[in-house]
């Protein structure tokens, strides 16, 4: 039931964000994250964005040059979970104001507390993006308000 | 948020890794951060710089690399007071680690006291972290702190306090019939977010016993009635649609409860035709709560206008040009067979250029419906079909399940003995050959072993001639682990390892 682990992988292979909903140990996780990213790699426009991977499913989408990966079991329903992908990018997308894979890169810890208002253990808690961003801002204020300085946003120059 | 400030060393960390243009050099620089950081956490930091050091930790462990020594850091951050040092504790430990791994730090986590803090945001914080840190043995003890909170003020609390109940139910399916009574009231909270959050509980409860959850099903129907006409807070609607994710919840459950039960089903038919009627919007989402409908449809006990009506549905998802709804009419398709194969007759034609689509999820999907479309009269083509497949792939798990079902049909629809017989020597052959090239001893490959023993398990009983002949009855499995482990590696082109060339050969087939 509900999602196993969550990935987010650039055109290139590297991994941008993991986030784990069952227990593997670490050896099994590095297994899976280069198997699963190699198949997904070599998959064409036009073909399925479903593939199965030994007895669960993969459900991914690519946004620019990044993809988004989850996996479940064999009997969910894979458009919704096509959709939980596609909410959770426009969260971030709301949240950061036109996300690129920049901003995934540098505010990683950002993007797990997103992922953690919308996803507890492997199933989706909050559809309502308003209700997510108002948390994420709540919380972002009480941090500012400590005295830690936000850190400058402005387009990095790479 | 935790960690909102960088410091430039961090950043410059950050700005490295994404630079470089190998994973080696990844590799060289991470492993020369975790030296770092094991030096630096053996110092004495100040709260800033230990913050930074286990937000780089979780960095690195993210990425793949081992940094266990921070963990207990990790840990103990959030323990602390500071409300931005609990939040960074708790993140980092829950990407570092897991329920089952955690044992050596279940004394110094303690998260019982910050439940009942008064601050919504570190309740909120402890919460996230519970799913992944609990584990059977610290579970008594949070039972009673999580369920106080479900009649916390704030509805942020409540729903994440009915999630984390979620994972005490899949660790512990037997609290799951305490719980029902009180997930029964947050079925009916005033939030609705709260109410979709108690469906996930309610639905594996609902697998497990559905007797005991039959009378639920009026109100599941009356909830999905309200979601569909729009009566929930807008700001549940995506993309126009109503509360998608609870809808098809819902749908789950009414297929789970419905099965073989004529009255529970009755119920839902009118609710369903309005379902599918609603949902037919073009995007896809509405395609999405479309085909859990279906899938409904197909659970419970047949009606003949519903059945009609998705098999329309079906119909259009077949002949789009989408392969997502392709894939997922031939999936509803392969449902609807099982209740009357006329369906899928007039989209023979379809069917048969699936199989030969160059996507290899789309022509699996095909291979099983032919699986379930099988009947004596065209057993010796779709088997003929399945051994082409058998031989072309190289994937383990689905070699072992085409052995299966091959092995099911041969025996339940065989024309005669003889056709039987060259089937399955044809599939031990092939199975052999295959070995043989990969550069393993004649034996066969454990997955096919599986495969043909679970075949023969699920089948109805053959003749006696034929069990004879199946010497892999008598031979011990081969231990799975090896030949799976080094058949990766050799789909990858990596040398295989010497030793097993010259093998043991356990038995000549």
């Amino acid at each position: 039931m509900g999602i196993h682990f969550v990935l987010l992988i650039s055109r290139q292979g590297k991994v941008r964000l993991t986030k784990w909903y069952s227990a593997m140990p670490s050896k099994e996780r590095a297994r899976a994250v280069r198997e699963v990213s190699a198949v997904v790699l070599s998959r064409q426009q036009k073909q399925c964005n479903f593939l199965e991977y030994k007895d669960k499913k993969i459900i991914y989408k690519r946004y620019a040059s990044l993809y988004f990966l989850a996996c479940v079991d064999e009997e969910d329903n894979e458009l919704i979970v096509l959709e939980t992908i596609h909410h959770f990018v426009e969260v971030l997308d709301r949240y950061f104001g036109n996300v690129c894979e920049l901003d995934l890169i540098f505010n990683f810890h950002k993007a797990y507390h997103i992922l953690d208002e919308l996803l507890i253990a492997g199933e989706l808690q909050e559809p309502s993006k308003k209700a997510i961003l108002r948390v994420t801002a709540a919380q972002d204020a009480l941090m500012e308000g400590s005295g830690d300085s936000k850190v400058s946003d402005s387009k990095y120059e790479i | 948020m935790s960690g909102g400030h960088l410091s430039k060393d961090f950043f410059e960390l950050i700005k490295s890794i994404g630079e470089c243009k190998s994973k080696q050099e990844e590799d060289k620089i991470l492993a020369a951060e975790v030296a770092t950081l094991r030096q630096r956490f053996t110092e004495q930091l100040s709260p800033k710089k230990m913050k930074e050091a286990v937000v780089r930790m979780m960095y690195a462990e993210m990425l793949g690399h081992n940094a266990d020594f921070g963990h207990i850091h990790a840990v103990n951050m959030s323990q602390q007071t500071n409300l931005i040092a609990k939040r960074v504790g708790y993140l980092a430990s829950t990407v570092c680690l897991h329920s089952g791994f955690s044992l050596p730090y279940l004394p110094h986590i303690s998260p019982i006291s910050p439940l009942k803090s008064t601050s919504h945001v570190e309740v909120c914080a402890t919460l996230v972290a519970i799913p992944k840190l609990v584990n059977l043995e610290t579970l008594p003890a949070l039972m009673d702190p999580v369920c106080a909170l479900l009649d916390h003020p704030s509805e942020v609390v409540r729903k994440k306090a009915v999630m984390a109940l979620h994972r005490f139910c899949q660790l512990q399916p037997s609290s799951a019939a305490d719980l029902s009574e009180k997930l029964r009231r947050v079925l009916c909270d005033k939030d609705p977010a709260v109410m979709g959050a108690s469906l996930y509980i309610l639905h594996e409860g609902a697998e497990a016993d559905p007797k005991a959850h039959k009378d639920l099903v009026p109100s599941y129907v009356s909830i999905l009635k309200q979601i569909t006409e729009h009566r929930l807070p807008s700001s549940f609607d995506y993309h126009r649609t109503p509360a998608p994710w609870i809808q098809i919840k819902l749908l789950k459950l009414m297929a789970t409860l419905g099965t073989a039960d004529q009255r529970a089903s009755e119920g839902m038919y009118e609710v369903l035709l309005d379902v599918l009627r609603r949902a037919d919007t073009g995007i896809n989402i509405g395609y999405a709560i479309i085909y859990e409908a279906v899938r409904t449809i197909t659970a419970i006990f047949p009606n003949i206008q519903l059945l009609e009506t998705a098999a329309s549905h079906i119909s259009r998802f077949v002949s789009s040009d989408n392969h997502n709804l392709k894939y997922l009419g031939i999936k509803a398709l392969a449902g609807v067979v099982q209740v009357n194969q006329k369906y899928a007759l007039e989209h023979q034609l379809v069917v048969v250029d699936c199989l030969e689509d160059p996507d290899e999820t789309l022509k699996r999907k095909t291979l099983d419906l032919l699986y379930r479309m099988t009947n004596a009269g065209n057993v010796v083509f779709v088997v003929d079909k399945l051994i082409s497949h058998l031989r072309e792939t190289s994937d383990d798990a689905f070699r072992a399940s085409l052995t299966e079902r091959i092995t099911q049909l041969a025996e339940r629809y065989a024309p005669d003995n003889s056709w039987f017989i060259r089937t399955m020597n044809g599939v031990r052959l092939r199975a052999r050959r295959r070995a043989r090239a990969a550069g393993r001893g004649p034996q066969l490959d454990a997955a096919d072993c599986r495969g043909v023993r679970r075949g023969r398990r699920g089948g109805h009983g053959a003749p006696p001639l034929r069990r004879n002949d199946l010497l892999l009855d008598a031979r011990p499995a081969d231990p799975p682990r090896h030949p799976r482990l080094r058949h990766l590696l050799g789909a990858r082109g990596v040398r295989l390892p010497h030793w097993r060339r010259s093998g043991a050969r356990a038995g000549d087939v």
